[in-house]
């Protein structure tokens, strides 16, 4: 019972009620208290009714009396099943209250709790917090700017803002120089000469903005690497090394090939001296807009251009270029008279350039023809000899013939003899052979299988090692969201209020729920002891009455003719009559007793009602009634 | 050119190249404030344009020392054995950088990107709007000249934007 008072009090505070410290339970509340809580509840539940009607009680009986009825109507409204009226705020009693407070307490709305419900993700509990920042800055008023404080800097000035821009950086121990290309001299450069990375870019500003940019760039890197290797990677059952180095080779081959056919698809639809000039001016953008300076950069970028492999005359051509321009005095000259000398360089050297593509091109026309002559000749070469050879044999072999006709029968048998000879040599090989190839065969199948083995083996292997990868992904994220929602979880429960335990609550309901199933089990027991008790009895009952039938027959049949037969009958009787007396006494002896449990129950329940007092109560506030009507009737009468 | 660089003890020799590299790397080239004493303003200037082309080619041709000796020609050994050294040190840098500066061959290239988000609240025409806009400042070099270009998004075209790079970036992956 304390704790349901407890509770009780607790969310009548809440509600608004304000109680006493040392209230502790119900049987305490007064009139008075019973009234505001029962109004500041009705207020929370329906405004509308509760509005209307005051927390404290008046002074006058019959406006008290009013009181009373209008809450009870309002209570009644609401839905409440029991018995109420004014009597029940006026002249209370425990378990009416406690009942009525109850039911007032459930009725109270439940805190909308925010819709935190779903643990929110990392993105989402930021979105909400610029949504909150933002109505906040909303919500401030705008000022001039000679008006602002300080606050208001960042808010409603534009303040300091720095744009994007990257620098690249160095950094040691990157992702991108493997460890074994440290060289000395790299390790020293770290030591002695390296900046650290904030005093690397030219302006402060740019800081983090290369930083990001570092990290972003090696971030995603890795992540497609990642993402290659699991999906391709795998498949080809190359080592990453390979992998990598053929994939470059593919890359540099597809290159190369669009690039030449860029540049060499121009001659065929226009004359060469276009596709020179647009070899000349790509040629030429690498060298960029400056002058002077970079006349050594144009071999540097030819070194890029010599995958493109021209033949010999471009390359010499262009290398005279460099060799010409590199020539160039480094004296002082004015930077005018470079630029004309260059462009007269470089229409010359255009020039030339046209003209050895089309020498190039007829030559390699009159080449193509040569060598499929060539081809042509070298085939009738090989045809003619293979059928002389043939020729050859065949006037071999008919010498022979006319060589041995004179003598023909004996060469005739010679021959025949020969040829079974070298027939059944033929047939003994032939066997030899059979049984070395037989081995042979099953050794070459038995290795078949093994591979094929081996490869099923190595497939199913591969797709076990995509599952774990997949499994050490997922348990990574879910271990990750796990943790983010651990921490969310935390930092709510500390600002969750800590007046009320519910772990006391929640411990005391359950060790109730024990309770309670014990005492079912008990009076599952009893109950069936009773049951069996109950059917023992009426077994016996019935026992008795049909042995008390029987000997009473048996003993009757003889009383006529004995006469101590006839006393024994008259003893029996007797004992029976005097054992269902005594039975009779001790089954009224338990129901009186039941009756006096139920009486003492009910004095107690009496008890707790406070009758006398609430009696005495009533009389008083009866004569203030009385009092008070007379006194009314005295005004009438006098106005 | 380089033999001006012999006006510099050797001491002090490798932090200046390395400086230089840091210039040809795309960050600030050392300054001239340090050097004062040592050098005349046109002296500096053709100092560090040899020494950045010395790097150049060293790296993109892919010289071995020897060839690197001969083209330094007639420096003393000390320095020559400095710039010997940065060399072997920042090879894969300056490598990164030349690789970097032929991927500009094409018309432009995207440097770096900004971005702001407003609020426009009303216009001459509504009296409440609520929209909220992206302010996309693009900051691009094009044939050696960097221009800025801003884009004004509402949220639709972003996400245009968006799936049409994301496409890009699928064809660019299935190319490789």
């Amino acid at each position: 019972m304390e704790e349901v008072d407890r509770i009780l009090i607790h969310s009548l505070r809440q509600a608004g009620t304000d109680i006493d410290e040392d209230v502790q339970s119900v049987k305490q509340f007064s009139s008075e208290l019973i009234v505001q809580a029962v109004v500041r509840c009705l207020r929370v539940i329906d405004p509308a009714v509760g509005n209307g009607l005051s927390p404290t009680l008046p002074p006058g009986m019959s406006a008290r009396f009013r009181v009373g009825m209008s809450l009870a109507q309002a209570c009644q409204d609401l839905g409440y099943k029991g018995e109420i009226g004014y009597q029940t705020f006026l002249y209370s009693n425990e378990p009416e209250i406690r009942s009525l407070l109850m039911f007032l307490v459930e009725k109270l709305p439940r805190e909308s709790a925010e819709v935190s419900d779903q643990p929110a993700g990392k993105s989402a509990l930021l979105q909400k917090a610029i949504a909150a920042q933002i109505k906040a800055q909303l919500a401030l008023p705008w000022l001039p700017p000679s008006c602002r404080l300080p606050m208001h800097r960042k808010t409603q000035s534009p303040g300091p803002c720095h744009s994007f821009h990257a620098q690249p950086l160095s950094l040691p121990y990157s992702l991108k120089v493997p460890a074994k290309k440290q060289s000395k001299e790299l390790k020293e450069y770290w030591r002695e000469y390296l900046l650290p990375v904030t005093s690397q870019p030219s302006q402060a500003a740019s800081v983090p903005a290369s930083l990001l940019e570092n990290h972003v760039s090696e971030l995603s890197a890795a992540q497609e690497w990642e993402n290659e290797w699991n999906s391709q990677g795998l498949l080809s059952r190359l080592t990453p090394e390979d992998y990598r180095s053929r994939k470059r080779m593919r890359l540099q081959k597809r290159i190369e090939e669009q690039l030449r056919a860029a540049a060499q698809s121009r001659p065929d639809t226009h004359n060469a001296t276009r596709s020179t000039s647009d070899l000349s001016e790509l040629l030429n953008s690498f060298a960029g807009a400056t002058t002077g300076g970079d006349v050594l950069t144009k071999g540097t970028r030819f070194t890029h251009s010599e995958k493109f492999t021209f033949t010999q005359e471009p390359e010499k051509a262009a290398q005279q270029m460099a060799a010409a321009a590199s020539a160039l005095p480094s004296s002082h000259q004015s930077e005018e008279d470079l630029k004309a000398q260059q462009e007269a360089e470089l229409s010359a050297l255009q020039q030339q350039l046209q003209q050895l593509s089309v020498q190039m091109e007829e030559v390699g026309g009159d080449i193509r023809q040569l060598t499929v002559s060539i081809h042509q000749v070298s085939d009738e070469l090989t045809q003619r000899e293979v059928r002389n050879s043939e020729r050859e044999n065949t006037v071999r072999v008919k010498k022979q013939t006319i060589d041995l006709l004179p003598d023909a029968e004996n060469n005739l048998i010679k021959l025949q003899s020969l040829v079974e000879a070298s027939s059944k040599r033929v047939v003994h090989l032939a066997s030899q052979w059979e049984k070395h190839r037989a081995p042979l065969i099953d050794e070459h199948r038995r290795l078949k299988e093994l591979c094929g083995n081996r490869e099923m083996e190595s497939s199913r292997k591969l797709s076990e090692i995509k599952d774990l990868h997949d499994k050490i992904r997922q348990s990574a994220e879910e271990a990750k969201k796990k943790e983010s929602l651990y921490k969310q979880l935390i930092t709510e429960y500390e600002t969750l209020p800590k007046d009320v335990s519910r772990s006391a609550y929640t411990m005391r309901i359950l060790e109730i729920v024990g309770n309670i199933k014990k005492q079912k089990e008990e009076i599952t027991k009893i109950l069936s002891d009773t049951k069996d008790l109950q059917k023992e009895i009426n077994g016996l009952t019935g026992k008795l009455d049909r042995t008390f039938a029987v000997t009473d027959e048996l003993v009757f049949k003889d009383a006529k003719k004995d006469e101590s037969v006839r006393k024994s009958y008259k003893y029996l009787a007797a004992l029976h009559e005097n054992c269902s007396q005594l039975i009779q006494t001790i089954e009224d002896t338990g129901s009186i007793m039941r009756e006096i449990r139920d009486l003492e129950e009910q004095i107690e329940t009496e008890n707790g009602k406070k009758t006398v007092s609430n009696l005495e109560k009533i009389l008083e506030d009866y004569k203030a009634i009385r009092q008070e009507n007379s006194a009314l009737a005295a005004k009438i009468r006098e106005g | 050119m380089l033999k001006l660089l012999e006006k510099l003890s050797p001491a002090e020799c490798p932090k200046l190249l390395h400086r230089v590299v840091d210039g040809l790397c795309g960050r600030s080239l050392p300054k001239r404030m340090e050097y004062g004493e040592t050098w005349s303003l046109l002296e500096w200037g053709e100092l560090i344009s040899s020494l950045t082309n010395i790097f150049r080619v060293a790296v993109g041709k892919k010289c071995s020392d020897q060839e690197v000796q001969e083209m330094l020609g007639d420096l003393e050994s000390v320095h020559a054995e400095a710039i010997l050294q940065c060399v072997h040190a920042r090879q894969e840098e300056i490598k990164q950088a030349l690789v970097d500066r032929t991927n500009r061959i094409c018309s432009s290239q995207l440097d770096d990107f900004n971005w702001q988000l407003k609020l426009a609240l009303s216009s001459d025409k509504l009296s409440s709007l609520n929209t909220p806009l992206l302010n996309l400042c693009l900051d691009l070099t094009e044939n050696g000249i960097q221009r800025a270009v801003t884009i004004e998004m509402n949220k639709e075209e972003l996400n245009t934007l968006i799936t049409t790079l994301e496409a890009a970036n699928k064809v660019m992956l299935q190319m490789k």
